[in-house]
């Protein structure tokens, strides 16, 4: 999850990283109540790349032209992201700007320091250019310092740098991060730093022992709207893909396996869940059958989805429960929908239920056939087989079968 | 290791992904489970094991602990496991999923420092069939025998156990090293352990995207072991992970390949090194039974 850059300058501003006066600006009309000095600049919050050249970041010297500018850059999609935000900030006169970043590299299951003496750095020759140190052990200055001198700088500057860099693995570390990111960390003539942008990438893994962090991210989820399913989805151990069989695993490899299976089947996978973990954003507990029931409702809320396909194999916890929830699902689906898959429009969709196909394999899982051979005797779009192979070619019949082709 | 019957285990937690039903197929298979460590549950009996606050207190009543397996939650998973190392554990097997990867970059600098075998996190452990099991892994898809498996997805294990197991052909070792994103033990500790296991004549190893140890893997193969492996790789499908930039990510910076981290790479480099790779998991036996000629 990222953040966006008012929300990573008050996180900078507490660990100690020079930042500049700034102000939230919720409405055009908070400029009139602007504490700080002009000239300033504003920019648009959003989580999107190159807001400059669209036009979402404007230097102003007066009251009306901050108010103008403002209500410009609230009404300008930036790659189709409207800010909700816009941040004012003082003017800063820069002679010199850099990058820093500090990054988890888990092919190394370490942390990286970054730095490079030019901003906006071309990536795709950074290699040349970009200077890294791996903090092999337990962090100390001397990493930073290391950095700094691998970026040819020297004294002062040097050590006000690797400051800057301490602060980062700090912040690195107390708040879980993947990435904290200054491009650019500006300095003046006078030799002092400040960093004028800044970039969080918060891990997933660790939002839930962040309540500061969670109530953000649950804030996103909501401003992004409870019933869109891309930002559900969004929540999950997922493949984003698109084609008609649906998909959901125990598991990252069962999954991803699955998905290929279908493809090389002639099938295309549509959307594809991992059921083994939590939503990132709900913190609360959950237990397996939880998950199952809220991924055959967002898998059943995507109408170019036909047929879900569930590979289950060994050990998942409360088999019974699980079976249960799936013909909970199925016997639900022959009524109403569920309120939380109606679209936002009040328009309810033409309704089509998935047909599901099940593989189960495992003695565990017997008592989870019992719960479901009903259903399948009465041929209600139930197909339970124990074989993968078998299961997807099943799935991908049923696909091309006739009664799926006036589905919209 | 030790993975032999008399090596005496113990489990730290009892989170969702362990059960009673874990715990009496490991009794079932002969593991020498001897108690449990949950706090605040000291002197409680859970699953008909004997439960302590301590590991320590373990200790002091059974002497020294070969293995432990670790079902904490996911944020007191670095803890439970820094409390096994400091009472002289040596394997650690976390089952637990979705660990914090800083507590992970943490734990495998002790781990590193004092040779202590981490498996996992989100792994279901080792079995060695009809011997001992370590995990969660489901017994009944396993058969004694001579394939090795070395894995990085706990489904997918069982999955080619299962298929060896239909085509005739038992396992010797199958292991689980996680899927998270950060784990302990690399497939190269395990092809170096199973080739050195003398039960073990081919071995299976299943990778998916992420990261470069199926690449490391495949170089290794060819540089030291002699017996036959074979490789799937799933994900073939999958996009390209999230990564911190699209057009450049650590990559560039520290000289890897572009299409670092995806299935196709993967599967480049067990080509390169002659490792047969198998296009889904029911072909596996057919390319072992081929190697193993």
């Amino acid at each position: 999850m990222d953040l966006l850059e008012y929300q990573v300058k008050e996180w900078f501003g507490e660990i100690g990283i020079p930042v500049l006066p700034s102000q939230r600006i919720d409405h055009p009309t908070d400029l009139k109540r602007l504490k700080i000095r002009y000239p300033i600049v504003l920019k648009s919050q959003v989580h999107a790349g190159d807001r400059a050249k669209a036009g979402g970041v404007r230097i102003v010297e007066t009251t009306i032209d901050a108010v103008a500018a403002a209500q410009n850059i609230f009404n300008l999609p930036i790659w189709g992201e409207l800010p909700e935000v816009v941040l004012a900030e003082s003017k800063y006169d820069a002679s010199q700007e850099f990058y820093l970043a500090v990054v988890l590299d888990t092919a190394i299951c370490r942390p990286i320091l970054l730095g490079c003496q030019e901003p906006d750095v071309d990536w795709e020759l950074a290699g040349e250019k970009m200077q890294h140190v791996v903090v092999e052990q337990e962090f100390s200055p001397f990493y930073a310092r290391r950095l700094a001198l691998k970026m040819g700088l020297q004294g002062a500057l040097m050590q006000s740098v690797s400051t800057v860099l301490e602060k980062m693995y700090q912040l690195f570390i107390q708040k879980d991060l993947d990435l904290v990111e200054i491009n650019p960390l500006a300095i003046n003539n006078s030799g002092e730093v400040m960093a004028l942008n800044g970039k969080v990438r918060v891990n997933e893994r660790a939002i839930g022992r962040h309540p500061e962090i969670a109530a953000m991210a649950a804030k996103i989820a909501n401003y992004h709207g409870t019933n869109q399913i891309n930002a559900r989805f969004g929540e999950w151990d997922s493949l984003a893909m698109h084609g008609r069989i649906g998909i959901l695993g125990n598991g990252t490899g069962s999954m991803m396996a699955t998905c290929d299976l279908v493809a090389s089947a002639g099938g295309k996978p549509g959307m594809c869940l991992n059921l083994r973990h939590a939503s990132i954003i709900d913190t609360s507990p959950t237990t397996f059958g939880d998950r199952l029931v809220k991924g055959l409702n967002i898998l059943a809320a995507d109408k170019s989805i036909q047929v879900i396909l569930i590979n289950l194999l060994g050990s998942i916890p409360q088999p019974k429960a699980a079976a249960t929830a799936i013909v909970d699902f199925v016997l639900g689906n022959k009524g109403e929908l569920p309120s939380s898959v109606v679209r936002s429009n009040g328009n309810k969709r033409e309704h089509l239920s998935p047909n599901l196909v099940i593989r189960l394999a495992g003695s565990e899982l017997n008592a989870a056939k019992d719960v479901l051979a009903p259903l399948e005797a009465h041929d209600d779009g139930l197909i339970v087989v124990e074989n993968l192979d078998e299961a997807v070619a099943a799935a991908v019949s049923l696909v091309k079968s006739p009664a799926y082709k006036k589905a919209s | 290791m030790n993975l032999t019957p008399d090596s005496k285990v113990i489990i730290q937690g009892f989170y969702e992904f362990i059960s009673a039903t874990h715990i009496a197929q490991m009794k079932a298979y002969g593991t020498n489970l001897v108690a449990g460590v949950d706090p605040g549950c000291g002197g409680q009996e859970i699953y008909d094991l004997p439960v302590f606050d301590l590991v320590e207190e373990v200790v002091d009543k059974f002497g020294a602990i070969d293995t432990t397996i670790i079902c904490v939650h996911p944020y007191q998973v670095l803890d439970a496991a820094l409390e096994a190392i400091a009472s002289g554990i040596s394997q650690i097997i976390i089952i637990s999923a979705g660990v914090p990867p800083l507590d992970m970059v943490q734990l495998l600098r002790k781990a590193e420092a004092g040779e202590t075998l981490v498996v996992g996190p989100n792994s279901p452990g080792i079995i060695v069939p009809g011997k001992i099991l370590l995990g969660t892994q489901p017994s009944e898809f396993y058969t004694p025998g001579s394939v090795g498996i070395v894995s990085r997805s706990s489904t997918l294990t069982y999955e080619v156990a299962w298929e060896l197991t239909k085509a005739g052909l038992g396992q010797s070792i199958s292991v689980s090293i996680g899927s998270d994103a950060i784990v302990g033990s690399s497939f190269l500790q395990w092809l170096q352990i199973l080739d050195e296991d003398d039960s073990t004549e081919a071995i299976v190893l299943v990778g998916q995207p992420g990261g470069g140890s199926e690449e490391a893997a495949a170089r290794y193969i060819t540089e030291a072991i002699d017996k036959p492996v074979v490789a799937y790789i799933a994900g073939r499908q999958a996009p390209p992970g999230k990564t911190w930039r699209q057009t450049g990510t650590l990559v560039t910076v520290v000289g890897r390949p572009p299409n670092f981290g995806t299935a196709q790479c993967k599967i480049a480099a067990f080509e390169a090194a002659e490792v047969p790779v198998a296009e889904r998991p029911s072909l596996i036996p057919e390319l072992l039974k081929k190697a193993m000629l």
